[in-house]
């Protein structure tokens, strides 16, 4: 089969001693940051990527860094959730519902097995699942055309802002200042400068690594400012992580099906582990908690929203890797620091660039043992990370965002835009504006304008063109339908949907 | 206007010129040549135009505002940034290893540190970057223009 043979392709470039080596520092570094309260996945890649472009590591690489970080933190973050009640990361907020309660019964070694557990079957199902469904997407996506593109990311805007956050006219918002970040520099259709105000360093654009990690790490930084009162543990105590077949068996169902959940949900534009993990774990009570156990420490509380926020990380991949169009904040992310190594995703990049696409898939096969093994013996060490105080910690994490920002142009000028944005994404998330739409606008900024202008190039000018086909007519109705899902929801429960990642 | 939904109000009114700004430095874009028909105005005025309708709508739906920070967090932030903006203008002048021990050591302290424990805590993170950035990943970070090479 022609997919077998292209995943075998791929596995001879994840074999490679020095992607095996990042895949595994990727699933190291993505435990930690998950495990720690204040850095998520987002975070942790945006600090990576400017040590993957200045070590010149090929794409593909950088990719199974970075990537490996992504699904690794969905990994860690159960550990605090499960260990202090403090989700390590937003996609292990429901984990702590059972997790914490477990703990305290004395079950915290079970809980924290279980969950690695689930999280392995998860993350392994989702790459099964993105292999096989990848290449026929891929397949049907290189007939899209200029207008069902540009149809296809207005649709990723209005999920994204029907799910991220409480306010969808805050989530657009947020959408059209990442967009109007993208519009300043040369206009690449004219040669115009737009937006510059005569500053020769905005002829570039503004760069996407500086507004990430700004807009993540620096007004994070701000936030834990607020929290110095909470402290640190002082002492966390865990013995050898282990969980009875029994046990195991009886989350069996509740597992498969939370991965599914997962993986569907993380394929949607827009849609993340923090809300597949919600999802699941309210699906699974409805099923299964006959005896009104969960909440109270049920193991299948703690495996649900661990399977589906790990499938959601696996399922996020295939929008971003088929359509370039990224189905969370952290693929985003990833989106954008693949665009910084001239490679942009899209159907032809399993054509073009097969070595990115299969090695990143094999390697996330092998990644997600390497998370098993490091996460069930090793866990008592991540855990030990928690009692790093915050006095060290905050300073650490600014610290590594000067450095990275600083690395990539040596400019002071970086710096305080930077600080600059930080001050922007404090500011945007205290008065409930999500994060997320921004670097997707940006990202997308610019492939939108380019699909726009291009229809229109086709049809002279003929506005009718950019929903005459079926396809595009579908997108929008999907676009407009998604915009009036939290509304329709509303009426039926009113239920709150915890922030994107 | 009740208390208590003026973030909002605030932030709708700030989008409005933001917007209006935007659109105004848009619409004075010239191309030389039209290689589209649409040309490199009309997408940034889309995005001015539904700026400007989504910040009306914040005007008019605010949403109850968040809790703001003390006047004490305020304070500590604040010290926060100005040590950023210090600390990007001090980096390539005093070096690497002394600028960054001394903003690690000024952020412990905003984090409940002592001055001798932030010290120590920054030289050592200085030290350990500085020997993984250089030595370890090849990339290189500013000795200091003061220093005699």
């Amino acid at each position: 089969m022609d997919v077998l043979a292209q995943l075998a392709h791929g596995f001879e470039v994840a074999l490679a001693p020095l992607n095996l080596f990042l895949a595994f520092a990727g699933a190291f570094l993505g435990t930690l940051i998950g495990a720690l309260p204040g850095i998520g996945p987002v975070n942790g890649v945006a600090i990576l990527i400017p040590i993957a472009y200045a070590l010149k590591l090929p794409p593909e690489s950088a990719l199974i860094l970075l990537a490996g970080v992504y699904y690794g933190a969905e990994y860690g973050g159960r550990i605090s959730s499960i260990l202090l009640n403090v989700p390590g990361d937003a996609g292990a907020v429901i984990t702590t519902l059972d997790g914490y309660p477990m703990a305290q019964k004395g079950k915290a070694g079970e809980a924290l097995a279980l969950s690695a557990l689930s999280s392995f079957i998860g993350g392994t199902l989702a790459v099964i699942g993105l292999t096989l469904f990848a290449p026929y997407l891929a397949e049907w996506a290189i007939r899209f055309g200029p207008a069902e593109y540009f149809a296809l990311m207005v649709f990723a805007f209005t999920t994204l802002a029907s799910l991220a956050g409480k306010n969808p006219v805050k989530a657009l918002i947020a959408s059209v200042f990442g967009l109007m970040l993208a519009t300043v520099g040369i206009d690449p259709g004219s040669g115009v400068p737009r937006f510059t105000f005569g500053e020769l360093k905005l002829y570039d654009g503004v760069d996407f690594l500086v507004v990430a990690i700004g807009l993540f790490a620096i007004s994070e930084v701000l936030t834990l400012m607020e929290h110095t009162f909470l402290g640190t543990a002082t002492r966390v105590k865990v013995e050898t992580a282990l969980v009875s077949l029994k046990t195991f068996m009886g989350s069996l169902w509740t597992i498969l099906r939370s991965s599914l959940i997962g993986f569907f949900i993380g394929v949607l534009p827009g849609a993340g582990a923090s809300i597949a993990s919600a999802v699941a774990y309210t699906t699974e009570k409805r099923l299964v908690d006959r005896e009104g156990t969960f909440g109270t420490g049920d193991p299948r509380g703690v495996a649900a929203p661990e399977a589906a926020n790990n499938a959601a990380s696996g399922g996020a991949m295939v929008p971003m890797l088929t359509l370039g169009v990224p189905g969370s904040g952290t693929t985003a992310v990833l989106l954008g620091a693949l665009m910084m190594f001239n490679v942009t995703p899209g159907p032809l990049i399993f054509e073009q660039r097969p070595e990115i696409v299969w090695g990143l898939i094999a390697s996330m096969y092998i990644g997600n043992v390497m998370l098993l093994v490091l996460n069930l013996p090793l866990v008592g060490w991540f855990a030990r990370i928690l009692t790093v105080p915050r006095w060290f910690l905050v300073p650490a994490i600014a610290a590594l965002s000067f450095i990275g920002v600083y690395a990539v142009n040596n400019s002071a000028f970086d710096l305080l835009f930077m600080t600059g944005i930080g001050v922007v994404g404090y500011l945007m998330r205290k008065a409930g504006f999500p994060l997320a739409p921004v670097i997707l606008g940006l990202v997308l900024g610019r492939l939108m304008e380019i699909n726009l202008r291009r229809a229109l190039a086709i049809s002279g000018g003929d506005y009718s063109i950019l929903y005459a086909s079926p396809l595009s007519k579908v997108l929008w109705a999907l676009a407009i339908l998604s915009l009036f899902f939290p509304w329709l929801a509303g009426r039926f429960a009113a239920r709150r949907v915890p922030e994107g990642e | 206007m009740e208390r208590g939904r003026r973030t909002d109000r605030i932030a709708g009114a700030l989008l409005l010129l933001v917007s209006a700004g935007y659109g105004l430095e848009a619409s004075r874009l010239q191309a030389d040549f039209l290689a589209d028909p649409l040309g490199p105005r009309a997408f940034p005025l889309l995005l001015a135009v539904s700026l400007g309708v989504f910040s009306l709508y914040l005007l008019v739906r605010p949403d109850p505002d968040p809790a703001w920070p003390p006047p004490h967090v305020l304070t500590g932030q604040l010290g926060m940034l100005v040590s950023f903006v210090v600390y990007s203008y001090a980096l390539a002048p005093l070096g690497f290893l002394l600028a960054t021990t001394l903003e690690m050591a000024w952020l412990s302290r905003l984090f409940g540190a002592s001055w001798r424990t932030g010290l120590l805590g920054g030289l050592g993170l200085a030290v350990v970057l500085y020997v993984i950035f250089v030595f370890g990943l090849g990339i290189p970070l500013p000795l200091g223009r003061w220093w005699p090479a």
